[in-house]
């Protein structure tokens, strides 16, 4: 009699399967898509190379380089971004499958169709520090041996 | 009865106009019920109807041979079967019958289980050949009961035509038949404790494991024509006797709902018990009831 009391209250109380969230939240650590910022990249092509399922690829060019990214090919796994040193790609967090809550999931028909290039003009390299200026020892002067390491 | 309304019986109501829509009614209801009382949400109200349109649009996979041809025609015969059988019930007063349309009721409820246990071999799974062992097992168990139940309020009629028995007066014996027989539906339905020949999450879907497609659509439908059936088979039996035509369709509708709700709150209660335990129950515990209840009906009609 006990299980039919139990399904009598079941009854009274309704479902409590909890429906599928319409707005879920998007953790901290979610991987998007990869957002690719032009004025930090230096084109050091690091992500080309870390990238192992080939959605990054990199162009050298005379005084420019060209960077695509196709989100189709991408596994988001992250290295990319963990490898840039400037900090010129970032995970993206809008375009989640569940939240939409920015925009929606990309959808694409034909091979390659999100792919996305950018044509970035080389930076001139960075004037390099002045050297700091040479004291030439007077002639005599004792000179700390690399052994020791000078004074510890 | 006359060929008009034979066919009319057989295609309107209570056949198949109205049988198939009761079908995925009444799939409905007990998925639905038993979701409820398990606080689960359950399926929407067009679910079993959808997924009867889903599966005639798939492809069944090509079988060649005497077994191919066999697995497409024990669906079709399982659902001329139920559809006939739902076709025979006297729902309607002055509805016509002929003498010994009892027996052929019977014959039709049975034919859908033999097809069953056919098909089960038929697909030469072992999932299949267990599902359909243990169909026949049951089969063997619960028919004896059923057709002792039955033959008893028969008998103590002294007719074998259901509408005689439908309008039959009501005494203790054919309460204690009606009884007997509503033990023996959830094993003609395979719903729990009786779900062992199809039984989910230990032998896949038993006897209909290999089948897809539109075959295993008309599966579907031949359950659901077997629960309007069953449950329709109570409904005449215990329904008073009006002589208003709608009325007593709505009595018969009401009734056999009542009925479904009844078997699904049985379901949800009990769990799935072991072939030995069923066979146990049934030729132990109920066979005992069905022959009171045969000896006391010939008894009584030797008496008067």
């Amino acid at each position: 009699m006990n299980i039919l009391t139990m399904m009598w209250k079941n009854l009274r109380r309704g479902y409590q399967t909890l429906l599928f969230p319409a707005h879920p939240r998007v953790t901290p650590r979610f991987r998007g898509l990869v957002q690719f910022d032009p004025a930090l990249c230096t084109g050091c092509a690091v992500c080309r190379f870390r990238c192992t399922s080939r959605a990054i690829e990199f162009k050298a060019g005379k005084g420019e380089f060209t960077w695509s990214y196709n989100p189709g090919q991408c596994t988001f796994c992250g290295r990319c971004v963990e490898g840039c040193a400037e900090h010129a790609l970032k995970e993206g967090h809008t375009e989640h499958a569940l939240s939409q809550q920015e925009a929606v999931p990309p959808i694409y028909t034909v091979q390659g169709e999100l792919k996305k290039s950018y044509t970035v003009a080389r930076k001139p390299p960075a004037p390099k520090p002045a050297a700091p200026p040479t004291v030439i020892p007077p002639a005599g002067a004792a000179v700390p041996s690399p052994a020791t390491g000078g004074a510890q | 009865m006359t060929l008009l309304t034979a066919l009319a019986r057989l295609l309107i109501f209570p056949g198949l106009l109205f049988a198939v829509p009761a079908a995925w009614f009444f799939l409905w209801v007990e998925r639905k019920s038993v979701a409820l009382m398990q606080e689960r949400v359950g399926p929407p109200f067009m679910q079993p109807f959808f997924d009867f349109i889903k599966l005639l649009g798939k492809s069944t996979p090509p079988r060649s041979g005497i077994a191919g041809l066999l697995m497409r025609a024990w669906p079709l015969i399982a659902v001329s079967a139920a559809a006939g059988a739902v076709g025979l019930l006297p729902v309607l007063p002055s509805s016509g019958g002929f003498e010994g349309d009892l027996i052929l009721l019977l014959a039709l409820l049975e034919l859908p289980s033999i097809c069953i246990i056919a098909a089960g071999f038929s697909s030469r799974s072992i999932f299949g050949e267990i599902g359909s062992a243990r169909e026949a097992a049951l089969s063997v168990s619960y028919n004896i009961v059923f057709l002792l139940a039955i033959v008893s309020i028969a008998a103590s009629q002294h007719t074998f035509r259901l509408d005689a028995l439908a309008s039959a007066p009501f005494t203790p014996l054919h309460w204690l038949g009606i009884l007997a027989i509503l033990v023996c539906l959830p094993a003609k339905l395979h719903i729990n404790p009786f779900s062992l020949p199809n039984a989910e999450q230990e032998i896949y879907a038993g006897p209909m494991t290999e089948y897809a497609g539109p075959e295993l659509a008309m599966w579907e439908l031949s359950h659901g024509l077997e629960w309007v059936a069953g449950t329709g088979l109570v409904a005449t039996l215990v329904a008073p006797h009006v002589g208003v035509a709608w009325l007593a369709a709505c009595i018969f509708v009401a009734i056999s709902f009542a009925v479904v709700l009844l078997l699904s709150a049985l379901a949800t209660a009990t769990a799935r018990l072991a072939i030995d335990s069923t066979v146990r129950f049934y030729w132990q515990c109920t066979l005992i009831f069905a022959v009171l209840a045969v000896s006391s009906a010939l008894f009584m009609r030797f008496r008067s």
